[in-house]
């Protein structure tokens, strides 16, 4: 049976798989023998004990799922007031039995297909994101953030097919971090461009974005790059991503262990190029999987700086809950070794509504139509997908 | 060893790396002061941060009791922490500077560093001091080459130093040298 062919009876007999971008391809998990729903009780304990073997024997050796961004808030002791919502989980991971390579190519035609009846509704329009951001603005000038990003999220009414919505996503959007969940009652799909952890052994890594530019005919990645430099606005964010990605890392390195391994470069991918930095350092001794989780998440790049006041101001002016969006996605292997990523790009489906959320930041000089605008578009490449 | 207090910055942990190369560091949240530690320690570090000094009476309070039995030093919000305690006015600046490089200048003889040289600087600051300040013992050492800003104050008598930019941002040249040699004044 070819592999194509496996996925579609996953489908047609109700399996929930996961997929999740390789380096060469994709992986493909299921056959779940444990499937662990987290909350604010049992997060600590379900960390603590996912590695608590410290060997690893097989491939499948290790829980894949996600920690939402309510979930993470709460592990470092930032409050989130009642908000509205789904009603969704506040994280969801899994206990593969099996592990399967993928092709980068997923050659998979839909079943059905899903328009939705209406068009896709916005939570807050551009008067009302005006408002917000002036409001923001002044907490910059009186030094309280130094960089915030405001969320919008579009949302409707329909069922989707995921893995043809994946098939056609990653078509277009290929991205290092793209992965989807097909679960019974739920599906993510996520083209996320952002690792923010790499742990091996005691070595971790995150790779920072901050600055996206859209591929012309006309742009190569020399004039990407110069484009990036000169931008003052773009490059002001990067250096201020930058120094708060170190000084994460610090927390549960060695002193004088952290480094930028790669700085200010440009990375081309299918339709865009990202400026990215890859920072790294050698984790301290008696250092667990949760001081890395706490350290690292939410992922720094997608909140603003400094952290934890910003989280904040955002928890105090957001009415609807984020969910799955800047979370994290990616799994933590018996021997401590993980790989998450930052959930950006993404699509919950979840009783029978589709969420996609987005944000872009305010610094100083930033203008809030063009951040409004700049939301849409983010938005626009995954609405394209229900055409 | 050295305490650094923390103003819940995201910058935080990039000083302590930068002071545990020269000695052992102590770092705690400002609203969780363990006092014994505090009380042991040679040199307090006060942390950059969101907001105003006004924020932190904690800190204020830190600062009055061990001004002249401890080294003190105070990086960006903590700069302004100790201007605020010596009765300097901290205002909001018309040009905002957060992940900005920037050169600034000593400006006095009175500096542990060199006159008139020269460097490139990581700045992250909404506020500034207001000037004319003057305070007994203290010096304003270095500025911003091109708008002034008073960029480092200097108590050599007290051993008080502040700095309104970032000595361990990666934006900053040579921040591991300056570090080494307030720690050695």
């Amino acid at each position: 049976m070819t592999k194509i062919n496996y996925l579609k009876e996953l489908i047609e007999i109700k399996k929930p798989f996961i997929i999740y971008k390789s380096d060469k391809g994709f992986d493909l998990y299921t056959d779940f023998s444990k499937k662990i729903i987290l909350s604010n009780n049992n997060i600590k304990k379900f960390i603590n004990k996912a590695t608590q073997f410290k060997s690893k024997k097989k491939e499948t050796d290790l829980f894949i799922g996600f920690f939402g961004y309510e979930i993470l808030n709460n592990l470092i002791g930032v409050r989130i007031k009642k908000q509205k919502g789904l009603k969704f989980p506040k994280g969801i991971f899994y206990k593969p039995e099996t592990k399967i390579k993928l092709k980068n190519k997923l050659d998979y035609k839909f079943l059905k297909t899903t328009n939705p009846k209406k068009l896709f509704k916005v939570n807050i329009n551009k008067a009302s994101y005006k408002i917000i951001f002036d409001k923001f603005k002044k907490k910059i000038k009186s030094g309280e953030t130094y960089q915030i990003k405001i969320c919008t999220k579009y949302s409707n009414e329909t069922q989707i097919d995921a893995l043809d919505f994946f098939s056609r996503l990653v078509k277009t959007n290929m991205a290092p971090e793209a992965f989807m969940i097909n679960d019974k009652n739920y599906s993510i799909i996520s083209c996320s461009p952002e690792n923010l952890i790499t742990k091996k052994n005691n070595f971790i890594t995150t790779k920072p974005i901050a600055g996206t530019l859209k591929k012309t005919s006309k742009l190569d990645k020399i004039k990407a790059l110069a484009f990036f430099r000169k931008n003052l606005k773009e490059t002001k964010e990067h250096n201020m991503i930058v120094d708060m990605e170190r000084s994460d890392l610090s927390r549960v390195c060695k002193a004088g262990t952290v480094k930028i391994l790669k700085k200010k470069i440009v990375e081309e991918y299918k339709d865009l190029f990202h400026y990215v930095s890859l920072i790294g350092g050698r984790i301290k001794n008696n250092i667990s999987s949760l001081d890395i989780i706490k350290a690292m998440m939410p992922g720094g790049s997608v909140i603003g700086c400094p952290k934890i006041s910003t989280l904040n101001l955002l928890n105090n002016q957001e009415k609807e809950n984020r969910n799955i969006y800047t979370g994290s996605f990616g799994y933590i292997k018996f021997n401590g070794d993980m790989r998450f990523n930052i959930i950006i790009r993404s699509i919950l489906n979840y009783r029978n509504r589709s969420e996609i959320s987005v944000a872009s930041g305010v610094v100083i000089d930033s203008n809030a139509k063009h951040e409004f605008n700049e939301n849409y578009i983010k938005a626009k490449a995954l609405i394209d997908l229900y055409k | 060893m050295i305490y650094i207090i923390d103003h819940q910055d995201s910058f935080t942990h990039n000083v302590v790396h930068q002071f545990e190369s020269f000695d052992n560091v102590v770092c705690d949240n400002y609203n969780k002061i363990n006092v014994n530690k505090l009380n042991k320690a040679n040199v307090i570090v006060f942390s950059p941060g969101p907001g105003a000094p006004k924020n932190y009476p904690i800190s204020s309070s830190i600062y009055k009791k061990f001004k002249g039995q401890k080294k003190i030093i105070g990086i960006c919000l903590g700069f302004q922490q100790i201007l605020y305690c010596e009765k300097g006015k901290i205002i909001e600046q018309k040009k905002i500077y957060h992940g900005y490089q920037s050169q600034i200048k000593v400006t006095s003889k009175k500096s542990l560093f060199k006159k008139n040289r020269k460097f490139n600087v990581g700045r992250y600051h909404s506020l500034k001091l207001k000037e004319p300040f003057a305070a007994k013992n203290f010096e304003i050492t270095m500025r911003c080459a091109i708008s002034n800003t008073a960029m480092a104050i200097e108590n050599n008598k007290e051993k008080i130093y502040g700095f309104q930019f970032h000595p361990e941002s990666f934006l900053t040249e040579n921040g591991n040298l300056l570090i080494k040699k307030i720690l050695s004044a």
